[in-house]
């Protein structure tokens, strides 16, 4: 079962238009909420006037801040941060001032979503701009007006390892250059949304939407509303997407359930895409100025980096999270004792930002390997050899970098770079002529070496349940943003338990099923979710075979699991299914448990086994390559993707088309990050993104056909499974390969340093100075 | 993103149409609701009647006689795009059409729904200039008709009058060879830049030529001194410098954060040149 190409078992539901996502839920007396976000990015507010708006027939309720408990703190941070970010956590409803477009101010509810946008429009708000700190240039310069009392600056920190000017007074060349990510974030096709439901008489709220860390969420939401978690029950409908930025606990997370509370009438609150654009959080927007030296030889010596992230108006959940992963995990695959590196986490105007898919890495490679690809240049000497002297080697794994990120250090497990590096060069013809180009078109090829962490923890958990029919079902503490979960743990324990895997069914991000759960982001859903399934499945094995033990009157080791079956290996004729086992082990039957006579005891427990693992925390690291043919239009900068080949050494492939299927689909959405996307402001801060017409994604048109070569050599040393995450390796290299590849193209030196690549932004490279 | 509350009309004729527009003083028609529905959803338009054009047969439909074919407003863009009497008739349409959106959108979104919205980087619109169609145009008075080049106003504005519907589109037997480019963010996007070309040689003269540029300026702008050149010089390498250096570059006007007007201007004569070299070389020699 492990290693083979299963049909996604959740597409057929998907595909048919049948998914059961949060807005197709409805429950009785269900009122509609619409939330009323600033329009300003910077103000404070006057005064606040809703009488019009509640005077409309259907209206219910117009809360404000004035609404929730005075004693609400603000939004906290879940993960460690550097330093103390408690003066910019965000209020879940802003108190007298906003400070980003999009912040909720305050929440409608009506009898329908369209009648409260009506009302809406009839509240009367009166705004008293504040300057604005349009981006982190702004924010670091001390002549900017402070937005909090403590300044601009959520904090700063760094790490000076080796002997960095050392290596740079030694070098044989030194390069320079700065790079800059735009702001740019995930889009689900479903957006975010909740229905909230409280049971006032036997305290029981429950709400419907939540995903990726609900139980995280739960406990947090029942912190801040100082109630129990057992009274509260996230439960986590089918879910179109998340990619790390939808499922962390936002504003709406506390406000809609607390006001269901108050109504006492379930509220559900469906995001729309305007409002998603003002209030996802944002993420990506940083620079780098990079230093790099090297000998002749083309061994690199040093890195020495700037790095300034633009984190917006507040520190949400995620705190420092994407610079502080990007800081711990700037030089890459590449042996590099002597880094530096300073990091600044600025405040703007702008919504606040957490982590999107390979956070803090798809902008460290962009700015890496460009400064590599200009190493090799200055050096003359082919871009792939230059990775190939410089990969970290099998014996120098373990490879501490010597860095930290929220706790945790950076830390290779195992790998073979230079091994994968080879089959991929080699898979995709790195030294094969490229087609000459045509009239203005112009060629170029582009490579990329990385690696991601992956399977962060703390734990996961999970159980399975045998039922007396034989039918399977799993319980897992990850969630499901539509991975692929419900087909993949299935084959991990299909393979231990001799059943087929469609006999099961997975069940997950429910509270009220699931007593602890650990979630889904840093691809950790095979690593953490399969292994707990995994030994889950040997401990139901377990208990199958002492039972069938006694039931055959054999010893457990002539016992094997087959097709449904334990049977005598020997004498396969002699078995009893796992559904006869099911019945035996049912609590209250007698069979191998007889009545006490005199006194109560233990009884069966069914045919279950429940298993939570702890991680450990540095995760098992994924070694990645990518490899880009492109060509450019010099004299429209328009630029197609020819080619394009990912590569990923993920230990063992449970399934080898979801893990292709996640490498191409990060590909498509790094190629939107790279060319396409942009949550762009103007210079006083007011968001210019409010559709699919502004912020472009990637079609069929802008992708060309993507290979993915899936390796399953170096197996990860920390886990049962030898498996590594394959999530977000496919995203992490796209900008900084089609950058290379276009500067192969140019061949003048000139560099694409500023993401999106635009027709306009490749034209200024082609003309240079126009 | 719900709209403002409306009511809603869908007439089967005409004139039932023109009367329902006629008795509201912000009904507007619905095309293929691909511009409207999104305008409307953003509250961006607000009219208190639609009356729906969609159940009206008259309005719909492709039809040559006497050598001007007629298309109906209601006739959807894919239609018109896989019509084999348009491509003959006039293919420099069925060009512009394979830069105007997606399959979905065309699906629904109508030939003179776009003409009427007159998005200023919107494609059929310069098409319309180059072909020098005529827009049909029904009222409470009548019929009138107005040339393309005097239909376009300016950006989301036309000859049409509130209260009146476009009927149709007429186009004459398209005079020469043709060629629609664009630059644009992605393929099915509105363009940056785009450049219907026209030639029409004949025994080695240039007897006809429009150039038109969108997406640059409040309306697609009409090249009249490259046009003049080309009419004047032929279709020559170096008539064809001659005109990229007689291009209107101060027209453009359209500056935002996807393109700059300098980014547009530069695109502007590379373009022109590659459209003007694709029409000739579309040239099918007897
Ligand atoms: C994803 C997407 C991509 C697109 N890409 C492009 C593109 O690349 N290029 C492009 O040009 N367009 C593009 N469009 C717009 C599309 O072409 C629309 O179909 C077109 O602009 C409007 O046509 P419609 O029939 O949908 O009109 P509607 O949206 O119904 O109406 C548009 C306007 O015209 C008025 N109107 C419609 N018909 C008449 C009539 N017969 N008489 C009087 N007034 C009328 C309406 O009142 C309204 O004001 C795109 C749209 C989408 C959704």
């Amino acid at each position: 079962m492990i290693g083979q190409r299963v049909l996604r078992v959740e597409d057929k539901r998907f595909l048919r238009g049948e998914g059961r996502y949060v807005a197709d839920i409805a429950l009785p007396f269900m009122r509609e909420a619409y939330v009323l976000r600033s329009p300003q990015p910077h103000a404070r507010i006057v005064s606040f006037d809703a009488s019009a708006a509640l005077a409309l027939e259907g209206v219910d309720a117009v809360y404000t801040a004035a609404d929730l408990p005075a004693s609400l703190t603000p939004i906290p941070c879940r993960i460690p941060t550097h330093g103390d970010m408690t003066p910019f956590l965000q209020y879940p409803l802003a108190r007298d001032v906003v400070r980003f477009v999009g912040e909720p101010i305050a929440v409608i509810v009506a009898s329908s979503r369209a009648l409260a946008e009506d009302a809406a429009e009839l509240v009367a708000i009166e705004f008293e701009p504040l300057p604005v700190v349009a981006d982190a240039k702004a924010a670091l310069d001390p002549a900017t007006p402070k937005m909090y009392p403590p300044g601009n600056i959520a904090t700063q920190w760094g790490f000076d390892l080796g002997k960095v000017d050392d290596a740079f007074a030694q070098a044989d060349i030194v390069v320079e250059k700065s790079f800059s990510i735009q702001r740019h974030s995930a889009m689900p096709l479903e957006t975010r949304g909740l229905i909230a439901s409280y049971d006032k008489a036997r305290s029981y709220l429950e709400v419907w939407g939540p995903t990726k860390v609900p139980h995280t969420n739960r406990a947090m939401l029942a912190r801040m509303l100082g109630m129990r978690d057992g009274d509260i029950r996230f439960a986590e409908p089918d879910v179109g997407g998340s990619f790390g930025a939808r499922g962390e606990f936002y504003p709406e997370d506390i406000f809609i359930p607390y006001f269901a509370i108050k109504l006492g009438k379930p509220i559900r609150w469906i995001e729309d895409r305007q409002e998603h654009f003002a209030s996802i959080n944002h993420s990506r927007e940083c620079t780098f100025q990079v230093k790099a030296s090297a000998t002749k030889d083309g061994r690199i010596t040093a890195f020495d980096v700037v790095l300034v992230a633009d984190l917006g108006a507040y520190i949400r959940t995620h705190g420092d999270v994407v610079p502080s992963h990007a800081a711990a995990s700037f030089p890459g695959p590449y042996a590099i004792r002597n880094y530096r590196v300073a990091a600044t986490a600025a405040l703007s105007n702008k919504t606040p930002s957490g982590t999107l898919r390979a956070p803090g890495m798809f902008e460290a490679n962009f700015a890496r390997e460009q400064i590599v690809d200009m190493l090799a240049e200055k050096l003359g000497m082919d871009r792939a050899e230059i990775r190939r002297r410089n990969l970290i080697k099998p014996d120098e794994m373990p490879w501490y970098v010597g860095t930290q990120s929220v706790n945790r250090p950076t830390l290779f497990d195992s790998g073979d770079f230079p091994g994968l590096f080879e089959e991929s060069v080699s898979r995709f013809g790195w030294s094969t002529p490229l087609p000459k180009g045509e009239g203005p078109v112009r060629r170029g090829r582009g490579i990329v070496a990385l690696v991601e962490p992956s399977g962060f923890g703390p734990f996961e958990s999970a159980r399975i349940e045998i039922d007396p029919a034989g039918f399977a079902t799993i319980f897992t503490g990850a969630s499901n943003q539509g991975q692929g979960h419900e087909t993949m743990l299935p084959q991990v324990a299909a393979e231990v338990l001799g059943i087929a895997h469609d006999r099961f069914r997975v069940r997950h991000g429910d509270t009220a099923m699931i007593p602890y759960g650990g979630g889904s982001y840093a691809s950790r859903t095979a690593v953490m979710g399969a292994n707990a399934v995994h030994r889950a499945a040997l401990a139901v094995k377990a208990k199958a075979l002492a039972a069938a033990a006694q039931m055959l009157q054999a010893k457990e080791d002539e016992l094997a699991l087959d097709d449904g079956k334990v049977i005598v290996a020997a004498n396969p004729s002699r078995f009893v299914t796992l559904a006869h086992i099911a019945r035996v082990l049912t609590p209250g039957n007698a069979e191998l448990v007889p009545a006490p006579k005199d006194f109560i005891k233990d009884d069966h427990d069914g045919l279950t086994g429940e298993v939570f693992l702890r991680a450990i925390p540095s995760g098992t690291a994924v070694f990645s390559v990518h490899m880009a043919d492109i060509a450019l239009d010099t004299g429209t900068g328009e630029l197609k993707v020819e080619r394009y080949c990912v590569s990923g050494d993920v230990g063992r492939a449970i399934n080898p088309m979801i893990v292709e299927g996640q490498l191409v689909g990060g590909v498509v959405q790094g190629i939107g990050g790279a060319l396409l996307e942009e949550l762009a402001y103007d210079e006083d801060g007011n968001l210019q993104t409010g559709s699919f017409a502004d912020y472009l994604l990637p079609s069929s048109h802008e992708v060309p056909r993507i290979e993915a070569l899936v390796v399953e050599k170096a197996k990860s040393i920390s886990n049962d499974l030898g498996v590594k995450g394959c999530g977000e390796i496919g995203i992490s290299g796209v900008a900084a390969v089609l950058a290379n590849a276009i500067a192969h193209a140019l061949g003048t030196g000139a560099r694409p340093t500023k993401l999106p690549l635009t027709t306009e932004r490749l034209l200024d490279l082609v003309e240079p100075g126009s | 993103m719900k709209p403002a509350p409306f009511d809603y009309e869908a007439p089967t004729t005409v004139a039932d149409a023109l009367k329902l527009l006629g008795s509201h003083e912000d009904a507007r028609p619905i095309a293929g609701g691909q511009s409207l529905v999104p305008m409307l959803a953003f509250r961006l338009a607000r009219p208190s009647l639609l009356v729906d054009l969609n159940r009206i047969p008259s309005l719909s439909g492709i039809e040559e006689k006497g050598g001007v074919l007629r298309i109906g407003a209601m006739t959807r863009q894919a239609k018109v795009l896989a019509s084999d009497v348009v491509k003959r008739h006039a293919p420099l349409l069925v060009q512009a059409l394979e830069n105007v959106g997606h399959p979905p959108t065309r699906a629904r979104g109508t030939i003179g729904g776009s003409c009427a919205h007159a998005d200023p980087a919107a494609e059929l619109p310069s098409a319309m200039i180059a072909l020098d169609a005529t827009m049909v145009i029904a009222g409470s008075g009548g019929e009138r008709r107005v040339r393309a080049d005097d239909f376009f106003i300016g950006a989301f504005e036309t000859a049409l009058q509130p209260g009146e519907i476009l009927v149709a589109l007429e186009l004459s037997k398209q005079q020469g060879v043709s060629a629609f480019l664009e630059v644009s963010a992605r393929k099915g996007d509105f363009g940056i830049v785009t450049v219907a070309a026209r030639v029409a040689v004949k025994d080695g003269r240039c007897i006809d030529a429009a150039l038109v540029l969108g997406g640059i300026a409040e309306r697609s702008v009409r090249c009249a001194e490259a046009e003049r050149i080309l009419k004047e010089q032929g279709a020559t390498p170096k008539a064809i410098d001659a005109v990229l250096a007689a291009l209107p570059l101060d027209a453009v006007t359209m500056d935002s954060r996807s393109a700059s007007a300098a980014h547009r201007r530069r695109l502007i004569p590379e373009l022109c040149r590659r459209a003007i070299e694709a029409a000739l070389a579309s040239q099918v020699t007897p």
